[in-house]
């Protein structure tokens, strides 16, 4: 471990706000507090805990003491990872990460396989004046419910006049939930991967589909002097400056999901939802634990490529629960993630999912 | 010239990593060192009595002093110079105990640090000369800056003294944050009546200037002679005071700063302070269900407050005990980090809740959901290490106390220090935790930290007491450390006439360089290492002196 990070470590009160706030304490063994209480003093821990963490940041952005304990678990899991005692199929998603550059382990070359979808051209970053680049991320590029996002969002900014590039079959994954399963070691490649095709190619400004993709981009690839924005901003701005508006109406009404990457961890609350005020008809509604107190879908830090015993209530649920409650009939969601993970125990009660950007490609 | 090398074993601290009799045997063979030796405590009445009987023996006219950092003991080695009629400017104090002794273990390599570092203090002291203190006529009046029970009480006091106060209260009312309070424990007397007598017996003084809505716009001067312009309602005031006392106390904590705790976003959750104006309007149910959360705003590394405010324990016990006493069937939970009710009585107070039903849970509430039928506060208690969800008609944050708003533009007013939380910074913080670097201003209340009623009460006047000390003679000796121009040098380029921070050294006009108006030197050195064609000095620390010390530490290597 890190010596500023066993140092914090030492700080801790043991307060609980961690385990408080934590989507997983509770209902399942998870108990972040008892996590940081047990490295102090160096005990064992049991080494199916650490997976539980769906790296939702809410005790390190609340930690009166700045312990950062999702980062410490980030540590235990890297100690796993080591010794080779964790999920296969997290071994498995790390393996294809390493081969393929996507978790999935789809064939690079099928990278770009979205773009055949479209209308027009979309050009690679190096031939466009302004080098913005669209970043994809992995589920979007090939996961057959979420590879409609990037088409979307690429109509979207061609409707307000925006240009922008790809790197396609050279995207490489960009490492936020590698690093975040303790693989550190092929966070730091995948990163000069990417790293490299930006230098290259002059990229100045990068358009990242998935708030996961855009946390790693912009906080965890160092001082890249590139400017990262989620496509959400992007679209706000265009809508506010009146580039870009709806003439069709959607009388439905929405709640919307904060992403736990795009809301509590990057302070990104209100674009989503002057985005979703744009369109005409739409109703937004509001779940209780909104913005920053957000229910995590447990979808991030790993969770997405392997299941944790199931005898627990998922999160996805009660929020779907919630969301009939108030009268939603659509949950609208701004993370591959989320979308993925809400929309099963949706589909099961009636409710329906969408991306923000399949909203909008309705009223465009 | 002969000199004296005193050197301190300061018991075991100085003695246990430096070679003390090596040092006194190596800086015998020193030429004008007349006499050199090592002492157990030389600040004892033994150790004071060996360096006199020194003086005296051998006809001393340089004392060097190798000890404690010279801020320690400062006055008390110049007096046994003053004492024998050798002028006190002539001791030189090397600190072998802070800048040496304590840092490392190596008892050969402390040796030869101390060795050198007394080296140096003895090639500087040859330049020294002995230098006259000034003396100054002071105002006895002061300033005092904020009215609540902490400005007041110094002004009480000060005025009960004899000497002219001004007191300037930005509000519009005296009083400050305790004018708010019900009940103030551990007296229970209401905020507003304490305020009341001070306010009374203030008002009623001839030698007592009360501005409200009021506030300093300039200050200027130096110790004794301060003149400060006061902005109030009725236009500008100036007068000239001797010295300040700080007392503008704290901001309240703002919990919006924290977005789980929903606070401003739901009338069913309100602050410690909001219960105390408006509790009794609160619309509960019969039997309510009330949390009282702990160290909101303290002790959180996340919004830049990592201190304990001390005060909110006790608010919290208050609040607690408040709703049982009003609401008999109420069910009320405390939920705390760490319970710090520490001022007399404090504990007893705690005990006293417990047995009125208030129950306590350890644990920090991680997020606050409101929610139509109540509020839900979610958190982990600690002490069963389960999580909980539970319901409450009105939840209670227990707010600290952040530095005061105005805090920064009256620092740089009075030229005085912050911390790093924002409050004034103390000169020292046990041995001169009422003075501020600036001598003559006082600092008291919450403005230096949170403090309770009562400590806030004490503070000013402690600082009131230790300014009166300062002006009752009516005048005060001011160090000899002052800028001297050589007119022969300088080149009127006027570089130090930016550099000063005193505004002490004005432009002569007619002969074309720099003046240094003595009364306002306060012995920096800036203008010194700013001059291009060393024109100034420092009286005290003129260059020799200092590549002389330089050259000392030097040498040895």
């Amino acid at each position: 471990m890190p010596e500023q990070t066993a140092t914090r470590v030492l700080t801790c009160i043991q307060c609980g706000k961690c385990t408080g706030g934590c989507p997983e304490s509770g209902k399942t063994p998870f108990n972040v507090r008892m996590l940081m209480r047990k490295t102090q003093f160096k005990s064992d821990i049991e080494e199916s805990l650490p997976w539980y963490c769906t790296s939702c940041g809410a005790c390190t952005i609340r930690c009166p003491r700045d312990v950062k304990p999702s980062e410490v678990v980030i540590e235990l899991r890297a100690k796993l990872v080591e010794d080779g005692d964790i999920p296969l199929a997290l071994q498995k998603a790390l393996e294809n990460t390493f081969v393929q550059k996507n978790p999935w382990g789809r064939s690079r070359n099928k990278r770009a396989d979205w773009l055949e979808k479209l209308d027009f051209e979309v050009p690679h970053v190096s031939g466009t004046e302004s080098k913005r680049l669209l970043f994809v991320c992995c589920i979007q590029a090939y996961d057959p419910r979420c590879m409609v996002i990037p088409v979307n969002v690429a109509r979207l900014l061609k409707a307000g006049g925006m240009e922008f590039g790809v790197l396609g079959e050279e995207e490489a994954c960009c490492g936020n939930e590698i690093r975040r399963i303790g693989e550190s070691g092929l966070f730091e490649e995948l990163q000069e991967e990417n790293l490299g095709s930006f230098t290259e190619y002059g990229v100045q400004e990068i358009i990242a589909l998935s708030p996961h993709c855009m946390n790693a981009l912009k906080k965890e690839y160092g001082d890249t002097g590139i400017k990262v924005v989620h496509y959400t901003e992007v679209l706000a701005k265009m809508i506010a400056e009146g580039s870009l508006s709806f003439p069709g109406s959607f009388e439905k009404k929405v709640i919307y999901h904060d992403p736990c990457f795009l809301g509590k961890q990057n302070g990104i609350f209100d674009e989503p939802r002057a985005i979703l005020k744009a369109v005409p008809g739409l109703e937004l509604l509001e779940f209780s634990r909104s913005r920053e107190t957000s229910l995590c879908c447990e979808g991030g830090g790993g969770r997405m490529f392997f299941e944790v015993e199931s005898v627990y209530q998922r999160n996805a649920e009660v929020r779907v629960i919630d969301a009939g409650k108030r009268g939603a009939e659509i949950i609208a969601a701004a993370c591959p993630f989320c979308v993925m993970t809400l929309e099963d125990p949706a589909t099961e009660k009636g409710l329906v999912v969408k991306e923000l950007s399949e909203i909008l490609m309705e009223v465009l | 010239m002969k000199i004296g090398v005193f050197i301190c074993h300061c018991g075991h601290n100085i003695k246990h990593t430096v070679d003390v009799e090596t040092l006194a045997e190596y800086f015998r063979k020193y030429p004008h060192v007349a006499v050199s030796d090592d002492y157990p405590f030389l600040c004892s009445e033994p150790g004071q009595n060996m360096i006199t009987d020194s003086i005296e023996q051998h006809g001393l006219d340089r004392v060097i002093v190798a000890s404690c950092a010279p801020s320690l003991h400062g006055e008390l080695f110049k007096d046994l110079l003053r004492k024998k009629g050798v002028n006190p400017f002539l001791l030189r104090r090397v600190s072998i105990r802070e800048h040496c002794s304590w840092v490392g273990d190596d008892v050969e390599e402390n040796t030869e640090k101390a060795k050198r570092l007394i080296l140096s203090g003895l090639y500087g002291s040859a330049h020294y000369v002995p230098l006259e203190e000034k003396q100054v006529e002071v105002n006895k009046s002061a300033l005092i800056l904020g009215g609540g029970v902490s400005g007041l009480s110094a002004a009480l006091f000060l005025s009960n003294m004899g000497m002219q106060v001004y007191l300037v209260e930005q509000a519009a009312e005296l009083g400050g944050r305790v004018r708010e309070l019900k009940s103030v424990w551990p007296s229970r007397k209401a905020g507003a009546d304490i305020i009341a007598g001070m306010e009374n017996e203030l008002r009623g003084r001839d030698n007592a200037a009360v501005f409200t809505s009021s506030k300093l716009s300039n200050f200027e001067g130096f110790f004794g002679n301060y003149q400060a312009t006061v902005a109030t309602p009725d236009g500008e005031e100036r007068f000239a005071v001797g010295g300040v006392v700080v007392a503008i106390g704290f901001e309240p904590f703002d919990p919006q700063i924290k977005p789980e705790l929903f606070y401003g976003r739901d009338p069913r959750i309100v602050t410690t302070l909001d219960l105390e104006r408006s509790g009794d309007g609160l619309k509960l149910p019969d039997n309510p269900r009330v949390a009282v959360l702990h160290c909101v705003g303290s002790r959180d590394e996340q919004i830049g407050r990592p201190y304990c405010s001390r005060i909110c324990c006790i608010n919290a016990l208050r609040a607690a005990e408040a709703v049982k006493e009003r609401f008999d069937g109420s069910y009320v939970e405390s939920f705390y980090m760490d319970m710090r009710a520490h001022p007399r009585g404090g504990e007893e107070f705690f005990e006293d809740t417990q047995e009125k039903g208030v129950l306590f849970t350890r644990g920090n509430i991680a997020e606050i959901v409101p929610e139509p039928q109540g509020i839900v506060v979610r958190g982990e208690d600690t002490l069963f290490g389960e999580v909980f969800e539970r319901e409450f008609d009105l939840v209670v944050l227990s707010i600290g106390m952040s530095a005061p708003a105005t805090g920064k533009e009256v620092a740089n007013l009075l030229k005085i220090s912050l911390d790093k939380d924002n409050f004034f910074l103390e000169a020292h913080i046990k041995l001169r935790p009422f003075d501020t670097a600036v001598k003559g201003i006082f600092i008291a209340g919450s403005c230096s930290g949170p403090k309770d009623v009562e400590e806030s009460i004490n503070h000013g006047r402690a600082s009131a007491l230790k300014l009166y000390g300062f002006l009752n003679l009516g005048y005060a000796f001011v160090d000899p450390f002052i800028s001297v121009v050589d007119p022969k040098r300088c080149s009127g380029c006027r570089v130090c006439e930016q550099a000063c921070v005193a505004r002490a050294i004005k432009f002569d006009e007619e002969k074309h360089i720099a003046h240094v108006e003595e009364a306002a030197c306060m012995g920096c050195g800036l203008c010194n290492a700013t001059c291009p064609s060393s024109a100034i000095s420092l009286r005290g620390y003129v260059d020799t002196v200092i590549a002389d010390e330089i050259s000392g530490l030097l040498e040895a290597m």
